[in-house]
Protein backbone atom coordinates (compact mmCIF):
# COMPACT_ATOMS: atom_id res chain seq x y z
CA UNK A 1 0.00 0.00 0.00
CA UNK A 2 1.55 3.18 -1.02
CA UNK A 3 2.17 6.22 2.01
CA UNK A 4 -0.57 8.63 2.65
CA UNK A 5 0.49 12.25 3.62
CA UNK A 6 -1.78 14.12 5.81
CA UNK A 7 -1.60 17.58 7.21
CA UNK A 8 -3.34 18.44 10.63
CA UNK A 9 -3.74 21.54 12.53
CA UNK A 10 -5.57 22.27 15.28
CA UNK A 11 -6.48 25.25 17.65
CA UNK A 12 -6.68 25.36 20.92
CA UNK A 13 -7.14 28.16 23.24
CA UNK A 14 -4.75 31.10 23.67
CA UNK A 15 -4.76 30.47 27.74
CA UNK A 16 -3.79 26.71 27.61
CA UNK A 17 -0.51 26.49 29.28
CA UNK A 18 2.25 24.92 27.34
CA UNK A 19 2.49 21.68 29.56
CA UNK A 20 -1.02 20.76 28.28
CA UNK A 21 -0.43 21.53 24.35
CA UNK A 22 2.38 19.72 24.67
CA UNK A 23 0.56 16.91 26.39
CA UNK A 24 -2.22 16.74 23.41
CA UNK A 25 0.54 16.70 20.93
CA UNK A 26 2.05 13.19 22.46
CA UNK A 27 -1.37 11.82 22.70
CA UNK A 28 -1.37 12.09 19.35
CA UNK A 29 2.20 10.96 18.72
CA UNK A 30 1.21 7.75 20.59
CA UNK A 31 -1.99 7.37 19.18
CA UNK A 32 -0.26 7.47 15.71
CA UNK A 33 2.48 5.09 16.62
CA UNK A 34 0.22 2.43 17.91
CA UNK A 35 -1.00 2.60 14.20
CA UNK A 36 1.68 2.25 12.15
CA UNK A 37 1.92 6.00 11.15
CA UNK A 38 4.73 8.51 11.57
CA UNK A 39 4.24 12.14 12.61
CA UNK A 40 6.68 13.51 10.16
CA UNK A 41 6.80 16.84 11.59
CA UNK A 42 4.69 19.78 14.15
CA UNK A 43 5.15 23.07 14.57
CA UNK A 44 3.78 25.25 16.44
CA UNK A 45 2.49 28.44 14.71
CA UNK A 46 1.92 29.99 18.09
CA UNK A 47 -1.00 32.63 19.02
CA UNK A 48 -2.72 34.19 16.26
CA UNK A 49 -5.81 36.12 15.35
CA UNK A 50 -8.26 34.05 14.26
CA UNK A 51 -10.65 35.29 10.98
CA UNK A 52 -13.83 34.45 13.12
CA UNK A 53 -15.11 33.70 16.95
CA UNK A 54 -14.46 30.14 17.49
CA UNK A 55 -16.65 29.51 21.12
CA UNK A 56 -16.49 32.95 21.57
CA UNK A 57 -12.38 33.59 21.40
CA UNK A 58 -10.74 35.80 19.19
CA UNK A 59 -7.76 34.04 19.26
CA UNK A 60 -6.19 30.42 19.45
CA UNK A 61 -3.20 28.51 19.78
CA UNK A 62 -2.68 27.12 16.52
CA UNK A 63 0.05 23.77 15.90
CA UNK A 64 0.29 22.05 12.73
CA UNK A 65 1.47 18.39 12.01
CA UNK A 66 2.54 16.05 8.77
CA UNK A 67 1.74 12.56 9.05
CA UNK A 68 2.88 9.78 7.42
CA UNK A 69 0.50 6.32 7.33
CA UNK A 70 -0.17 3.41 4.92
CA UNK A 71 -3.58 3.20 7.72
CA UNK A 72 -6.11 5.81 6.80
CA UNK A 73 -7.76 4.98 9.81
CA UNK A 74 -5.56 6.18 12.00
CA UNK A 75 -6.91 9.70 10.98
CA UNK A 76 -10.80 9.20 12.25
CA UNK A 77 -8.97 7.87 15.76
CA UNK A 78 -6.86 11.31 15.67
CA UNK A 79 -9.84 13.39 15.24
CA UNK A 80 -12.00 11.60 17.36
CA UNK A 81 -9.00 12.34 20.28
CA UNK A 82 -8.97 16.04 19.11
CA UNK A 83 -12.76 16.38 19.30
CA UNK A 84 -12.78 14.64 23.19
CA UNK A 85 -9.51 17.15 23.95
CA UNK A 86 -10.52 20.07 26.28
CA UNK A 87 -8.31 22.93 25.32
CA UNK A 88 -8.81 21.77 21.29
CA UNK A 89 -11.55 23.84 20.13
CA UNK A 90 -10.73 23.38 15.94
CA UNK A 91 -9.03 21.01 13.77
CA UNK A 92 -8.97 19.92 9.94
CA UNK A 93 -7.04 17.42 8.23
CA UNK A 94 -6.24 17.33 4.85
CA UNK A 95 -5.27 14.30 2.84
CA UNK A 96 -1.96 15.55 0.64
CA UNK A 97 -0.57 12.35 -1.35
CA UNK A 98 -2.68 13.07 -4.41
CA UNK A 99 -1.86 16.68 -4.36
CA UNK A 100 1.87 16.11 -3.90
CA UNK A 101 1.93 13.72 -6.41
CA UNK A 102 0.30 15.95 -9.33
CA UNK A 103 2.76 18.32 -8.31
CA UNK A 104 5.97 16.12 -8.99
CA UNK A 105 4.19 15.49 -12.32
CA UNK A 106 3.90 19.37 -13.46
CA UNK A 107 7.19 19.84 -12.16
CA UNK A 108 8.53 17.05 -14.23
CA UNK A 109 6.64 18.08 -17.25
CA UNK A 110 7.64 21.23 -17.16
CA UNK A 111 11.62 20.56 -16.73
CA UNK A 112 11.23 18.02 -19.73
CA UNK A 113 9.59 20.95 -21.65
CA UNK A 114 12.49 23.49 -20.43
CA UNK A 115 14.85 21.10 -20.94
CA UNK A 116 13.94 20.77 -24.55
CA UNK A 117 13.72 24.06 -25.80
CA UNK A 118 17.02 25.01 -25.17
CA UNK A 119 18.33 21.96 -26.66
CA UNK A 120 16.43 22.75 -30.30
CA UNK A 121 18.36 26.11 -30.62
CA UNK A 122 21.68 25.07 -29.36
CA UNK A 123 22.29 21.59 -31.07
CA UNK A 124 21.38 18.88 -33.73
CA UNK A 125 18.37 16.75 -32.46
CA UNK A 126 18.78 15.27 -29.35
CA UNK A 127 16.35 12.54 -27.14
CA UNK A 128 13.20 14.80 -25.96
CA UNK A 129 13.55 12.79 -22.43
CA UNK A 130 16.94 13.67 -20.99
CA UNK A 131 17.79 14.77 -17.73
CA UNK A 132 18.53 18.73 -17.60
CA UNK A 133 22.30 18.71 -16.92
CA UNK A 134 23.12 17.59 -20.87
CA UNK A 135 21.90 20.98 -22.03
CA UNK A 136 24.61 22.80 -20.04
CA UNK A 137 27.44 20.11 -21.73
CA UNK A 138 26.29 20.12 -25.17
CA UNK A 139 25.75 23.89 -25.51
CA UNK A 140 29.28 24.59 -24.65
CA UNK A 141 31.40 23.43 -27.20
CA UNK A 142 29.08 25.04 -29.87
CA UNK A 143 29.63 28.61 -27.59
CA UNK B 1 -40.50 34.15 -11.85
CA UNK B 2 -40.06 32.10 -14.60
CA UNK B 3 -40.35 34.97 -16.78
CA UNK B 4 -37.53 36.79 -15.30
CA UNK B 5 -35.24 33.62 -16.11
CA UNK B 6 -35.77 33.94 -19.50
CA UNK B 7 -34.42 37.69 -19.70
CA UNK B 8 -31.62 37.14 -17.16
CA UNK B 9 -30.31 34.17 -19.21
CA UNK B 10 -30.15 36.24 -22.57
CA UNK B 11 -27.76 39.28 -20.42
CA UNK B 12 -26.05 36.82 -18.72
CA UNK B 13 -25.01 34.26 -21.28
CA UNK B 14 -23.18 36.93 -24.14
CA UNK B 15 -21.82 38.56 -21.14
CA UNK B 16 -20.13 36.08 -19.54
CA UNK B 17 -19.59 34.21 -22.63
CA UNK B 18 -18.22 37.30 -24.34
CA UNK B 19 -16.12 38.12 -21.85
CA UNK B 20 -14.23 34.82 -22.13
CA UNK B 21 -14.31 34.32 -25.95
CA UNK B 22 -13.21 37.48 -27.12
CA UNK B 23 -10.48 38.06 -24.35
CA UNK B 24 -8.68 41.17 -25.93
CA UNK B 25 -11.33 42.63 -27.86
CA UNK B 26 -13.45 42.85 -24.97
CA UNK B 27 -16.15 44.94 -26.64
CA UNK B 28 -19.19 43.84 -25.18
CA UNK B 29 -17.76 44.27 -22.13
CA UNK B 30 -15.48 47.10 -22.13
CA UNK B 31 -15.83 50.47 -21.54
CA UNK B 32 -19.15 52.39 -21.73
CA UNK B 33 -21.07 48.74 -21.61
CA UNK B 34 -24.34 49.63 -21.08
CA UNK B 35 -24.22 45.98 -19.65
CA UNK B 36 -26.96 45.26 -16.88
CA UNK B 37 -24.34 44.02 -14.77
CA UNK B 38 -22.48 46.88 -14.55
CA UNK B 39 -24.38 49.71 -12.84
CA UNK B 40 -26.35 47.92 -10.91
CA UNK B 41 -23.16 46.76 -9.09
CA UNK B 42 -22.05 48.98 -6.23
CA UNK B 43 -18.88 49.83 -5.00
CA UNK B 44 -16.96 47.39 -6.86
CA UNK B 45 -14.68 47.59 -10.13
CA UNK B 46 -17.01 46.48 -12.52
CA UNK B 47 -14.86 45.48 -15.10
CA UNK B 48 -11.40 43.35 -15.19
CA UNK B 49 -8.42 45.74 -17.12
CA UNK B 50 -7.60 44.10 -20.36
CA UNK B 51 -4.63 41.76 -20.53
CA UNK B 52 -4.48 41.14 -16.98
CA UNK B 53 -2.49 37.66 -16.58
CA UNK B 54 -2.94 35.14 -13.96
CA UNK B 55 -0.67 35.87 -10.89
CA UNK B 56 -0.32 32.31 -11.00
CA UNK B 57 0.68 31.43 -13.63
CA UNK B 58 3.18 34.12 -14.04
CA UNK B 59 4.56 32.69 -10.66
CA UNK B 60 4.21 28.88 -12.29
CA UNK B 61 2.68 27.91 -8.88
CA UNK B 62 1.83 23.95 -8.53
CA UNK B 63 0.30 24.43 -5.63
CA UNK B 64 -1.51 26.80 -3.69
CA UNK B 65 -1.17 26.74 -0.07
CA UNK B 66 -4.18 27.09 2.02
CA UNK B 67 -2.01 27.69 5.29
CA UNK B 68 -0.55 31.24 3.23
CA UNK B 69 -3.33 33.65 4.19
CA UNK B 70 -1.65 36.40 3.14
CA UNK B 71 -1.41 35.04 -0.94
CA UNK B 72 -5.16 33.66 -0.48
CA UNK B 73 -5.92 37.16 1.18
CA UNK B 74 -6.37 39.05 -2.35
CA UNK B 75 -8.85 37.21 -3.89
CA UNK B 76 -11.62 37.56 -1.43
CA UNK B 77 -14.30 40.67 -1.43
CA UNK B 78 -14.39 42.46 2.44
CA UNK B 79 -17.65 40.22 2.90
CA UNK B 80 -15.19 37.55 2.61
CA UNK B 81 -17.07 36.20 -1.10
CA UNK B 82 -14.62 34.79 -3.28
CA UNK B 83 -13.96 37.12 -6.29
CA UNK B 84 -14.99 35.65 -9.70
CA UNK B 85 -11.85 35.26 -12.53
CA UNK B 86 -13.02 38.38 -13.99
CA UNK B 87 -12.00 40.55 -10.83
CA UNK B 88 -8.77 38.69 -10.89
CA UNK B 89 -7.71 37.51 -13.72
CA UNK B 90 -7.09 34.11 -12.74
CA UNK B 91 -7.04 31.14 -15.29
CA UNK B 92 -9.16 28.58 -14.56
CA UNK B 93 -7.02 26.18 -13.51
CA UNK B 94 -5.54 28.09 -10.89
CA UNK B 95 -9.48 29.48 -9.70
CA UNK B 96 -10.57 26.24 -9.10
CA UNK B 97 -7.25 25.46 -6.86
CA UNK B 98 -7.74 28.95 -5.15
CA UNK B 99 -11.06 27.97 -4.19
CA UNK B 100 -10.02 24.51 -2.60
CA UNK B 101 -7.09 26.64 -0.70
CA UNK B 102 -9.79 29.23 0.36
CA UNK B 103 -12.45 27.27 1.78
CA UNK B 104 -9.89 24.87 3.48
CA UNK B 105 -8.28 28.29 5.40
CA UNK B 106 -12.05 29.41 6.20
CA UNK B 107 -12.55 26.37 7.62
CA UNK B 108 -9.28 26.42 9.72
CA UNK B 109 -9.97 30.32 10.72
CA UNK B 110 -7.42 31.47 8.52
CA UNK B 111 -9.64 33.55 6.77
CA UNK B 112 -13.10 34.59 7.09
CA UNK B 113 -16.15 32.95 6.37
CA UNK B 114 -18.53 36.66 6.60
CA UNK B 115 -16.75 40.07 7.38
CA UNK B 116 -17.67 41.02 11.24
CA UNK B 117 -20.06 44.38 10.92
Amino acid sequence: MEERQYDLIFICRPDTPEADIDKVIATLESTATEKGSKIESVAKWGRKRMAYRVQKLHEGYFVYMVIKTTHGEVVKELERRLKVADPVIKYLTVRLDEELKRQEKLKRHRERRAARRPRKVATAPAAPVAPIAPPTEQSAPTA
Amino acid sequence: MAEDNAPMQQSHGPSSGGMRSSGPGGGPGGPGGGRPGGPAKRGKRNFVRKKKVCRFCVDKADFIDYKKAEILAPFIQERGKILPRRMTGTCSRHQRWLTVAIKRAQNIALLPFAAEL
